[in-house]
């Protein structure tokens, strides 16, 4: 015991931590892990660090996110006849023409610049929104702050309006048209304005007033201070909504006849229902998707975390 | 008021692009989300160029009415089964993992991330990865129910799909809530705990009277967003098992198949009055539940 309290402060945090929950954990329910649970605790009282069942109870955790993906490359590098005669077994001979094959017929070289395209033109018009809006509604340079941060709230649960979206662009000439598609996707601010309103807060109000005395205006203030302060939040505002652009596959379908002008992710599924068959060459479409994403990851991760934290403290 | 301290020279410019958000944020998401509860109250067709008639509260009518009734209960039905199964399975396993990740373990940044990453992959990726683990002739979860002597069609089988889209949902964004929970462990002073263990109590008891009240504002946070987008969310169940399928139409995918049916269909010239009957009803439910959730939890954190 003595040993878990004299090394501190985040030790004491840890003593709570995987000493009790361990044994609860849904994720352990095997008699085998919950006596290594047991002797994992004592371990653990004996040397103040983590138990051993905490990390089997990651080794568990890992395995249910990280098999399924593993299992997708697997399958991919199958030749459609291997994967029939041997569906899970670890791939014998690797098959790499699943993946030109996989982005020939599926079109995909389009869809990733058309998902290029929404992804920044669609996430940048409401990142746009959210600064032009949430900058002078945060300092009261536009009267009435009670009504838009009513609206700000508002725009996060507002109904599914598939149709109605669908005749508004009609009546616009815009339907079946990249720029309907995107205005539609940048409106989706969600959270947006709501989080960079709440930002604003942080930065401090001086700075408005002296740049003004110097005679920068508006517009240049936005651009050269306001801009390169707030990077991190507009940031996360960008991310959350193109993460959101991506899942948007619905609305494709409906607001874009054609296929060309689809995005990744509705091709993907198109693809799905023409080649559900051939799991082989299934399985290296999405990879070829997920790949880049899980890339991409890297580098964003920290500020989609910010954003999700910062999103529910605003 | 703050109005009056305006430090730069001229208003316009703040107020034109102000403007300038304003009305597309306006055109393109304010007049669709309202022209909704209007066309509600007309046989809108979807094919465009067709009469247009008012017919009052027909629409609200039908979907109570008993033509309707075994489909739009069972719609209704699997919405709430699957809010509500996602939201409380989704919180209760994040608060669990979080405070597993939230230890002193090696590489824990990289568990965290790896949690993390569906939400990242997105709906389709996460859907066919899904599909492929569940297939039924011959995926690893079939072979897995093979040691059992057992065997399932899954997401073929309508008395366990739904179930399975909300294991697979609760997967996908499962992440987003270990992360809003971690940030909540890591705002509780680690004095508290101190003065727990002074005062004689076990660490499952700390865990209850300290970790558990403390975090009552994640906890908050995290059944509203779950509630809403669980709510509201139909593009998982769109790629697992399709619009059609009965056994997993939430209110959402009912809006879409009633509004537009299969692609290129006859589907036209559907009521998509009556389907924006259905999206009011939701977008009143999904903001009743809200809110009412919202002032109970308010209520708990102070008493907590």
């Amino acid at each position: 015991m003595s040993a878990d309290r004299a090394a501190g402060r985040r030790e004491s945090h840890d003593a709570v931590r995987p000493v009790e929950r361990v044994g609860d954990s849904p994720s352990a329910p095997s008699r085998a892990t919950r006596g290594a649970n047991r002797r994992g605790r004592r371990i653990g009282r004996r040397i103040g660090r983590a138990p051993v069942g905490a990390y089997l109870c990651v080794a568990l955790l890992m395995l249910l996110f990280l098999f399924p993906l593993a299992y997708l490359v697997n399958t991919a590098l199958k030749s459609p006849a291997e994967f029939i005669s041997n569906p899970v077994g670890l791939v014998q001979h690797p098959n790499w023409e699943n993946f030109p094959e996989a982005w020939k017929m599926g079109n995909f070289g389009r869809y990733v610049v058309n998902t290029a395209l929404y992804t920044l033109a669609g996430a940048g018009i409401g990142t746009v929104i959210a600064l032009t809006m949430g900058f002078p509604v945060a300092r009261g340079y536009i009267r009435g702050a009670k009504i838009w941060n009513g609206l700000f709230v508002f725009v996060m649960f507002l109904p599914n309006a598939l149709m109605t979206q669908f005749h508004l662009l009609i009546k616009l000439h815009m339907y079946n048209t990249q720029l309907g598609y995107i205005l539609m996707l940048g409106v989706g601010v969600g959270v947006g304005p709501l989080l960079f309103r709440g930002f604003v807060l942080s930065l401090p109000r001086e700075l408005d007033e002296a740049a003004a005395v110097d005679g920068i205006g508006y517009w240049r203030y936005l651009l050269t201070f306001v801009l390169p302060l707030s990077k991190p939040a507009l940031a996360t505002v960008f991310i959350l909504q193109a993460v959101w652009i991506w899942n948007e596959i619905i609305m494709a379908t409906i607001l874009l006849a054609d296929a060309n002008l689809w995005p990744i992710a509705t091709g993907l599924n198109a693809f799905k229902g023409l080649y559900s068959n051939n799991w082989a060459l299934l399985s290296a479409a999405t990879l070829i998707v997920a790949a880049p994403l899980m890339v991409g990851y890297v580098f964003i991760q920290k500020y989609l975390v910010n954003g999700v934290v910062g999103a529910v403290k605003g | 008021m703050a109005t009056s301290s305006f430090p730069f020279p001229r208003r316009a410019p703040v107020r034109f692009t102000f403007a300038l958000s304003l009305v597309v944020l306006v055109v393109f998401a304010l007049v669709p989300a309202g022209a909704v509860a209007v066309i509600s109250f007309t046989d809108l067709k979807g094919l465009p160029g067709l009469p247009v008639h008012w017919v009052g509260w027909e629409n609200y009518i039908d979907y109570f009415g008993k033509g309707h009734r075994a489909d739009n209960w069972n719609a209704f039905k699997n919405t709430i089964i699957f809010a509500s199964l996602t939201v409380v399975t989704q919180i209760t396993l994040a608060l669990l993992v979080a405070v597993l990740l939230n230890g002193k373990l090696k590489g824990r940044n990289f568990y965290r991330s790896v949690v993390f990453m569906p939400t990242v992959l997105g709906v389709t990726v996460t859907a066919l990865v899904w599909s492929l683990m569940m297939n039924p002739s011959g995926g690893p979860m079939q072979s897995l129910l093979g040691l059992f002597g057992t065997d399932s069609a899954f997401l073929g089988d309508p008395k366990i799909a739904l179930y399975l889209v909300i294991f697979v949902q609760v997967w996908m964004n499962m992440g987003v809530s270990v992360v809003i929970f971690i940030a909540g462990l890591q705002a509780i002073p680690a004095e508290l705990y101190e003065v727990a263990t002074i005062d004689g109590a076990s660490s499952r008891q700390a865990f209850w009277y300290v970790t558990f009240p403390m975090l009552a504002p994640s906890v908050t946070a995290n059944v509203l967003l779950g509630i809403v987008s669980a709510m509201q969310s139909y593009q998982l169940t769109f790629v697992l098992t399709g619009a059609m399928n009965k056994a997993t139409q939430v209110l959402s995918l009912q809006v879409y198949q009633l509004s537009f049916g299969t692609r290129g269909g006859t589907a036209l010239t559907q009521s998509q009055g009556y389907a924006a009957s259905i999206s009011m009803i939701q977008f009143l439910l999904v903001g009743a539940i809200s809110l009412g959730t919202m002032v109970w939890l308010r209520r708990r954190e102070r008493v907590l």
